[in-house]
């Protein structure tokens, strides 16, 4: 497991990545073709909820280690203008077509 | 602005390679990323896709005159947004440099979707594009620059100068100069 940009949040970074990684195990596997949408709503509500109940904790903590270093090696105002430039909060469009030139 | 996109596939399924996605670092092939922070990660209760965003801390590879001339450290940061997406399986991420992102943006796509055969298809872009900024931040550091080897050259000049007018005054004051 790779390392945290700062070596005090390493073993807590290691920790969130271990227990995302226990939690991703099967997340990928099709439901039934049978499911109807409300089935399959409740089916990924309840892997959210499960999610913040085993590792909520440790990413809060690991959060907490974070921010500040985040904010010593001047990474957050980086962060900040790369978020307003392409705020990226759906996934881009398929990547079949060719992009447009500008 | 350059285009660059490559396709291929792997031979391995969808979700192996998605699980994979986040084993990929550390890497003996990949020995720049030197760590990776996920600073935040949703889960839509709807949809079931996962957002992360990450920060990649790797070894600056900015030609070193960047480096001197217009600062900046030894490490380079990366941005990424990955949304995986059980429903339709499909894993897309967006990468960008946020570290020297003042003078060019290195925008990247990639995108895993099965194939047949129990594949799973990589798609690639990049999108990398100079800022206007380019040209008036290089020419700032730059005059920055010549400015303080000016003001260098200038003091050594001044104190120079004082040398000789010292050392004719002195000459001057001896007995029997001219």
């Amino acid at each position: 497991m790779a390392d945290s940009l700062a070596p005090v949040c390493t073993s807590l970074k290691q920790e969130y990545d271990s227990c995302f990684n226990v939690w991703f195990e099967g997340y990928l596997e099709p439901l039934a073709t049978t499911a109807t949408e409300a089935q399959r709503t409740s089916h990924y509500q309840r892997k959210a909820e499960e999610f913040q109940a085993k590792c909520g904790k440790v990413y809060a903590e690991y959060q907490n280690c974070l921010q500040s270093a985040v904010k010593q090696r001047g990474i957050e105002p980086l962060l900040q203008q790369a978020r307003e430039e392409h705020p990226l909060r759906e996934a881009h469009p398929p990547a079949d077509s060719p992009p447009n030139s500008k | 602005m350059h285009f660059f996109s490559q396709s291929f596939s792997y031979e391995h399924p969808w979700a192996h390679v998605v699980v994979g996605m986040w084993h990929k670092y550390p890497n003996p092939k990949c020995t720049h990323v030197v760590s990776i922070d996920v600073v935040d990660r949703t889960i839509d209760p709807t949809t079931g896709i996962i957002r992360t965003e990450r920060i990649l801390g790797c070894k600056q590879k900015a030609p070193t005159w960047i480096v001197k001339l217009f600062g900046g450290s030894e490490d380079a940061f990366v941005r990424e947004i990955s949304f995986v997406d059980p429903v339709r399986q499909t894993a897309s991420i967006t990468s960008v440099n946020l570290s020297l992102s003042q003078f060019a943006t290195c925008l990247e796509r990639i995108q895993y979707t099965p194939a047949p055969g129990n594949r799973t298809s990589f798609t690639q872009t990049a999108e990398i594009q100079a800022r206007m900024a380019l040209w008036r931040s290089a020419a700032d550091g730059l005059e920055r620059w010549l400015v303080q080897r000016f003001e260098q050259n200038a003091h050594l000049g001044k104190l120079g100068f004082m040398d000789v007018l010292r050392a004719l005054e002195e000459r001057q004051a001896a007995p029997g100069a001219v």
